[in-house]
């Protein structure tokens, strides 16, 4: 038994050495997260995605963890965190198992998307994007809809000016986080990584258009849909898992 | 789901009924980009509107497949009208049953509101014959006819 256990083993820790005994719980495990986020590498989803949904789990399964039961933490945690990555994976089932039409055509919308919006000087709607790629309106929107959790190129894939996303937003929050206020926006932003966490700024604390947050950071707008989708996806998961956890 | 036929050519209502689990938001997500490119909106409207849909099916508590959902999306011209309100679940008693109040659920309805505000132009809440109603209204902004 660690000290760790040993020491949450005792009658009636104050709460805040409880709250100290588990948050070294789950700092000394964080590796462990990290490992079972590689076992489910390369299935669409990315890495630093996986290490984050396995890291929320992992906080979970410190919350829940009871010292008293004969299990390893370890044990213990293994199963929460593999779980949840399952779950995660089920969860954006229908996407991944899309087909690889829709696949080739949301990278024909992702181009014509672009030079359209070049051309017209504003963003495009469904029904030119159909005509520019030749598809019905029906087969633009199913694509659209699996491009919110399609991968079409990674936040360090190159544009065409050769700057990655990363390079674009800068590094940390790009001194966003001192000019916001307290709301729970702001606090649940926290939560995001720091490109996350920019690009939900400028949409929703500046105002950007999904458009102009992408041609100010190079990238194009479906990416930034996608992002988007993905980070309020992210909060909402991060207050569900708060929520679980005070039922317990 | 169920297709009424439009009061004028610019009126059209739709409703799509599922389980309240994740994994159906898709129906209504598809369901209100469908309508949305109906009301001639454009991309980042319609990226919006789907946005929009996810904070409204989890206006009630975290979707959690114990309840149903019923999405009512409205087209007249160039304004979507979306209305979900939670059912329960089928053989489970006639009121809604009551919403999750805790401070984190709080706080997440809260975040949904903020988030509505900038996505749509507007939004509310309101019980209509003892079941909770999420609704909200978004309109193709001017100059993008």
């Amino acid at each position: 038994m660690t000290t760790v256990h040993a020491e949450l083993s005792d009658r009636g820790p104050s709460p805040e050495k409880e709250r100290a005994q588990r948050d070294e719980l789950v700092t000394s495990h964080l590796g462990l997260a990290h490992q079972l986020a590689r076992r489910f590498s390369n299935r669409g989803e990315s890495h630093e995605d996986l290490v984050q949904v396995a890291s929320l789990a992992l906080v979970k399964a410190a919350e829940r963890f009871d010292p008293d039961r004969e299990i390893m933490f370890s044990t213990f945690a293994a199963a929460g965190i593999i779980g949840e990555l399952k779950r995660h994976f089920r969860d954006r089932g229908w996407a991944v198992r899309a087909p690889r039409r829709l696949q080739e055509l949301l990278l024909e919308i992702g181009s014509s998307a672009d030079r359209l919006g070049q051309e017209l000087g504003r963003t495009p709607k469904v029904s030119e994007l159909a005509k520019a790629v030749g598809a019905s309106e029906d087969d633009v929107l199913e694509a659209l809809e699996a491009g919110q959790s399609y991968r079409t190129s990674s936040l360090d894939a190159r544009d065409r000016e050769g700057q990655s996303m990363a390079e674009s937003l800068g590094s940390e929050d790009g001194g966003f986080g001192h000019v916001e206020n307290h709301s729970v926006l702001s606090f649940a932003m926290e939560q995001l990584s720091p490109r996350d966490h920019s690009i939900v700024h400028m949409r929703f604390v500046e105002g950007l258009t999904q458009s102009e947050i992408a041609a100010r950071l190079g990238v194009s707008q479906m990416q930034i849909s996608r992002l988007l989708a993905e980070s309020l996806r992210r909060l909402r998961v991060h207050f569900d898992m708060q929520d679980e956890s005070a039922h317990h | 789901m169920t297709y009424r036929e439009p009061r004028t050519s610019e009126y059209e209502v739709i409703e799509v009924s599922f389980p309240g689990s994740v994994e159906f938001v898709v129906l209504a997500r598809f369901t209100a980009a469908t309508i949305g490119a109906r009301a001639g909106f454009d991309l980042d409207e319609i990226d919006d509107l789907r946005l929009a849909v996810d904070e409204l099916s989890v206006s009630f508590g975290p979707l959690d497949g114990e309840t149903s959902l019923r999405f009512e999306f409205f087209r007249d011209g160039d304004t979507v009208s979306v209305r979900c309100t939670r059912e329960p679940a089928p053989g489970a008693p006639g009121e809604s049953p009551p919403e999750r109040d805790v401070i984190n659920w709080q706080q997440a309805r809260e975040l949904s509101e903020q988030l509505l505000e900038e996505l749509v132009t507007v939004h509310g809440r309101e019980i209509a014959n003892g079941r909770s109603v999420a609704w909200l209204k978004k309109q193709r902004e001017a100059g993008k006819a």
